[in-house]
This record gives structure tokens, C-alpha cells and sequence, in this order.
């Protein structure tokens, strides 16, 4: 066959994939430089460092409390986590139990609490004794956090440990069986050590979101003492009516979240090359 | 490849912010402008619309009735002066903080702040006010059982403020003197209802609210009120004069022709103190 040409329709010009890949990153570098040439030419400079990096009250907000604050925001998300990872490891192996009304259970639990959010967990926890009168959660407000925000990060938890039990291919049960295992002892010392190497990048990412979620406890009333990063930046903002403090306080999150990404990262790649 | 289109996306997404807040800033000397002609009629961040800046829940000031519907003193008030501009008023739930410390007007997400806020040299340096509109005093709430009536009475126990308001710093300044903990709370409900279920042994608040919880919470009595010698203002933007001038007008002819009374009325039960 010979191919038609109708008159006045030139064939399309083809531009080469180099060519054509070519102009895209042509057009990508352009729109990066207009972005950044509004941003310098619409900025107000002066006001962006009065408002957010005043040093004066950096130094104030970098000596008057900030390491306390840090530390407890460190201890509100560690205690919360250990508690979170405990309850998790529970929750996956009910989820994966012959007992039937184990496996409810424990889906039950972590639909609830994973609908939930944790703002609003924290609260019902802080005001728990309206309902028992005389109850008190002890080590206020930590034992409070703890309770709220582990009990949340353990339906997440519960989820992913259940995925890294399943992904330990089944012949290593099979083996610790056949050389005479106990199912609970080879749960114990084949499948959950393997388990929890798979699921120790996503266990540190859910670290790192309740890091952040840490911040949430203003709502259940905290002391001076017991003030976490974000309650201590919004409360020392406040006196100043200026945001300097909360920029600090936003930036030291990343002290803690920054270096476990990273960490993430590592054993990510390490992960794959060992595959 | 992939690796610079995202870094272009999030670099124009930061951009996009900053000029946003750049076009923010470009638009207040407008407004500043405006102001400072002979004939001042306020921008509006929203084109027919005073929106206000408020803070839930706070009875009788500014909370939801039971249909849903913002209403309160502070509503009625500023209802007054959204028709004084031939406008609706629109309102908009936010933090506290925001609205003292001008946040909320710098970010243009209202034109002025009714949120039952007590005019303070520190508030001042960071929003204009109005007039006083209210004058209130700081109560405190115990448990009916406790017999509580004096801070005295409260050593060694916990106090809840709170955060950012007056009752705070009251309660704090006063704290090292009786020898209680200051715990802050994000509301006053629930700085109140830890009252109820026990945990702390008191709160601060201003009267208006604390009384009206301990009239719905029989459990609960106000202890003492304190006096603290407090206004509430409206706020709004250091440079907007022109609303300022427009708020206070309201203000003053509703004292002066009765419908400050009637809504003082309306929402305290009792007639305006002269």
C-alpha cells in the first residue's frame, strides 16, 4: 500500500525523544526559576524575619525551658510507643489466632481506634474520671499519654507487625515444627524475630508520625513542668505575640524525626540490597 | 527526572505560599491607604462581608445554639456593626492566640476579633481595640463539696487555667503566694469538667462563663470572684482605623439609644451596669 497524502497536510515534523525530553526539562527549569523569582520579588523579608526568626526571642526560647520540653515530648512518645508496640504485638497475633473470637476482637479494636482520632482519645482518657469517679491514671499527665496515644499507635502497629508475621515465608515455621518445636516456642524464636526486621522501617515510621502526634497532649491540661515542644512554643508565643518560639519549637521535632527518617532510609536500602 | 519534578512541585508549592502571604502584605497598605482618607470605609477581607474572628465555646459570648448557629453577646454586638456597613456578618472559628496576637489579621482570615478578649497592654502592642464593651472579673470554680472560697484554701493543690487568657496570668501571678500548680488547659470546658471529675481541685475563668457552668453543673459552685478590673474590646488590625471607627460609633450609640441594654439583657438576664 501506498500511503496517502492529502494535499495541504504536511506530516506531522517528529521531534526526536531527546529533543522532546529535552524541552520538558527546559520547561521545568523555567517554572522553578519564575516560582523563585515571585518569591524574592513578593517577599517581605523584613517581616518574615521579625515574625518568625526574632533572635532575641530565639535565645530566650532556646534557654528558658526548651530542653525540658524536649525531653518530654521524648518521654510522652517513647512511653507511648513501647506501650503502643506491647499492645500492637498482642493485637497482630490475636489477629492471626485460631480462636475465632480472638481474631473479632482484635479487629474490632483497631477499626475503632484507627477511626479515631487521637486528639479526641487523649480527651476522653484525661476526663476518664467523670466517668469512674475516683479512678486516676497514675503519673499524670504521662500516664495519661501513654495510655491515649499507645492505645491508637497500637491498631496501626497491630496492622503492619501482622503484615511482617505473614510475610515470614511459611516453610521457617514448617522447619522449627519439624525439628520439634512447640508452636508457641517457634512463634516466640522464628517468626517474630524475622517478623520484626521486616517491620522495622514502617515500626519506625509510625515512630516518627507519633512524634508528631505527641504534640496533641495540650488538650488534656498540662502543667509548666509537663509541658511538651508545641505547648511550650504556642504558650511562650503567646507572651510575646510573636511566632519565633513555635518556629524553634517546630524545628526541634526535627532533631528527632529527621535522624529516624534517615535511619529508615538506611535500612531501606539495605533491605533491598540484600534481596 | 522524577527527583527534579518533584523538587520543582515542592519548590513552587513553597513559593506559591510565600507569594500567597506576599500578596497578603500587598493588600494591607491598600487598606492602610484607605484608611487614612477623609471618608474611611473599611476593606473587608471578604467583599460584602464583615468576617469576624471568634473562638468556641465561650457562654454566653460567642457559642452554638442548638440549631447549630453561632450566637452570643459578642455576635449581637458585631451583628450592630456589620449593618452599620450595610454588610453580614460571617464568622470564623479559630485559636485564641491567633486573634491576640493579631495572626488572624495579619493573614487576612478576619476583619476583626469579638471572642470575649480583655484589653491588655500586651494585647494592644499586637491589635487595635475598641472600646470596652464588657467589663467581666475572674471566678473561680471548685467542687460543691470542697468549701473552697479563697485562693488560701487551695495549697498545694492544682489549679486550671485557660491557655492564653487573663485567668492565666492571674492564676500564675498569684501562684507562688497560696502554693498551687497552674495546669492549662486548651478550653475552659475542659478545664471545667476536670473540675467535675475530680482531677484538679479548681479553675479560673472569667464570671460569665464559670457562672454558667456551675448553674448547669450543680456539682460545682464559684468560690470567689476576684477583681481584676477587666474590659473586653473587639479587636482587629493595628492599622485598621477605619473599622475601629466604625466598631466604637456602634458601640456608643447602642449604649446611648438602649440596644446595648437589650442584648446585655438578652444574654445576662440582668440590665446593663451603668
Amino acid at each position: 500500500m501506498s500511503a496517502i497524502t492529502v494535499e495541504g497536510v504536511r506530516p506531522k515534523k517528529k521531534t526526536s525523544p531527546r529533543k522532546r525530553a529535552q524541552r520538558i526539562r527546559f520547561v521545568q527549569y523555567g517554572v522553578l526559576a519564575l516560582v523563585v523569582l515571585l518569591a524574592v520579588l513578593f517577599v517581605d523579608g523584613r517581616q518574615v524575619s521579625s515574625a518568625f526568626f526574632r533572635l532575641d526571642l530565639i535565645e530566650k526560647t532556646l534557654t528558658q525551658g526548651l530542653p525540658l520540653a524536649f525531653l518530654n515530648t521524648l518521654a510522652m512518645t517513647g512511653g507511648a510507643f513501647v506501650v503502643g508496640l506491647v499492645l500492637g504485638t498482642v493485637l497482630a497475633l490475636m489477629r492471626l489466632s485460631q480462636v475465632a473470637p480472638y481474631r473479632w476482637l482484635s479487629m474490632i479494636y483497631i477499626e475503632f481506634f484507627r477511626g479515631l482520632p487521637a486528639l479526641i482519645v487523649l480527651m476522653g482518657f484525661s476526663l476518664v474520671s467523670l466517668a469512674f469517679p475516683g479512678l486516676r491514671i497514675p503519673l499524670d499527665p504521662y500516664g495519661t499519654v501513654w495510655l491515649g496515644l499507645g492505645l491508637v499507635s497500637s491498631a496501626y502497629i497491630a496492622e503492619t507487625i501482622r503484615a511482617g508475621i505473614q510475610a515470614v515465608p511459611k516453610g521457617q515455621v514448617e522447619a522449627a515444627r519439624s525439628l520439634g518445636m512447640p508452636s508457641g516456642m517457634a512463634t516466640r524464636r522464628i517468626v517474630l524475630p524475622q517478623a520484626f526486621r521486616i517491620v522495622t522501617p514502617p515500626l519506625t515510621n509510625e515512630l516518627v508520625a507519633l512524634t508528631k502526634d505527641s504534640s496533641l497532649v495540650y488538650v488534656i491540661g498540662l502543667t509548666a513542668t509537663s509541658f511538651d515542644l508545641t505547648k511550650y512554643g504556642r504558650a511562650m508565643s503567646n507572651t510575646y505575640s510573636n511566632m519565633t518560639p513555635l518556629v524553634i519549637a517546630g524545628a526541634t521535632y526535627l532533631l528527632i524525626t529527621l535522624p529516624l527518617t534517615f535511619l529508615v532510609r538506611r535500612m531501606e536500602a539495605r533491605g533491598a540490597r540484600a534481596k | 527526572m522524577k527527583r527534579l519534578l518533584a523538587l520543582t512541585a515542592a519548590a513552587s508549592a513553597l513559593a506559591l505560599t510565600l507569594t500567597g502571604c506576599a500578596n497578603y502584605s500587598s493588600s494591607t497598605t491598600a487598606a492602610s491607604s484607605v484608611a487614612g482618607s477623609s471618608a474611611p470605609a473599611p476593606t473587608l477581607v471578604a467583599a460584602g462581608k464583615l468576617t469576624v474572628c471568634t473562638n468556641l465555646s465561650y457562654k454566653p459570648f460567642e457559642y452554638k445554639d442548638d440549631s447549630g448557629k453561632v450566637v452570643g453577646f459578642d455576635v449581637d454586638l458585631m451583628d450592630l456593626a456589620a449593618k452599620k456597613l450595610g454588610v453580614t456578618q460571617d464568622i470564623v472559628d479559630i485559636e485564641f492566640q491567633q486573634i491576640t496576637s493579631g495572626a488572624a489579621f495579619a493573614a487576612k482570615k478576619c476583619d476583626a476579633g469579638a471572642a470575649a478578649i480583655t484589653i491588655n497592654a500586651d494585647r494592644q502592642k499586637a491589635t487595635a481595640f475598641s472600646d470596652p464593651y464588657f467589663s467581666a472579673t475572674q471566678a473561680l470554680l471548685v467542687p460543691a463539696s470542697s468549701g473552697v472560697t479563697d485562693l488560701s484554701a487551695l495549697k498545694g493543690k492544682v489549679v486550671g487555667v485557660q491557655t492564653d487568657t487573663t485567668g492565666q496570668t492571674y492564676a500564675q501571678n498569684n501562684s507562688t503566694q497560696y502554693g498551687y500548680t497552674v495546669k492549662v488547659f486548651d478550653d475552659f470546658p475542659s478545664s471545667a469538667n476536670a473540675v467535675l471529675a475530680g482531677t484538679i481541685d479548681a479553675a479560673i475563668n472569667d464570671n460569665g462563663v464559670v457562672y454558667n457552668f456551675s448553674k448547669d453543673n450543680p456539682k460545682t459552685v464559684v468560690g470567689t470572684e476576684f477583681k481584676t478590673n477587666e474590659s473586653y474590646g473587639f479587636s482587629m488590625a493595628t492599622d485598621n482605623t477605619a473599622l475601629q471607627s466604625v466598631v466604637n460609633g456602634v458601640l456608643a450609640s447602642a449604649k446611648s439609644d438602649g440596644t446595648y441594654n437589650t442584648i446585655y439583657k438578652k444574654w445576662f438576664g440582668v440590665d446593663a451596669p451603668k
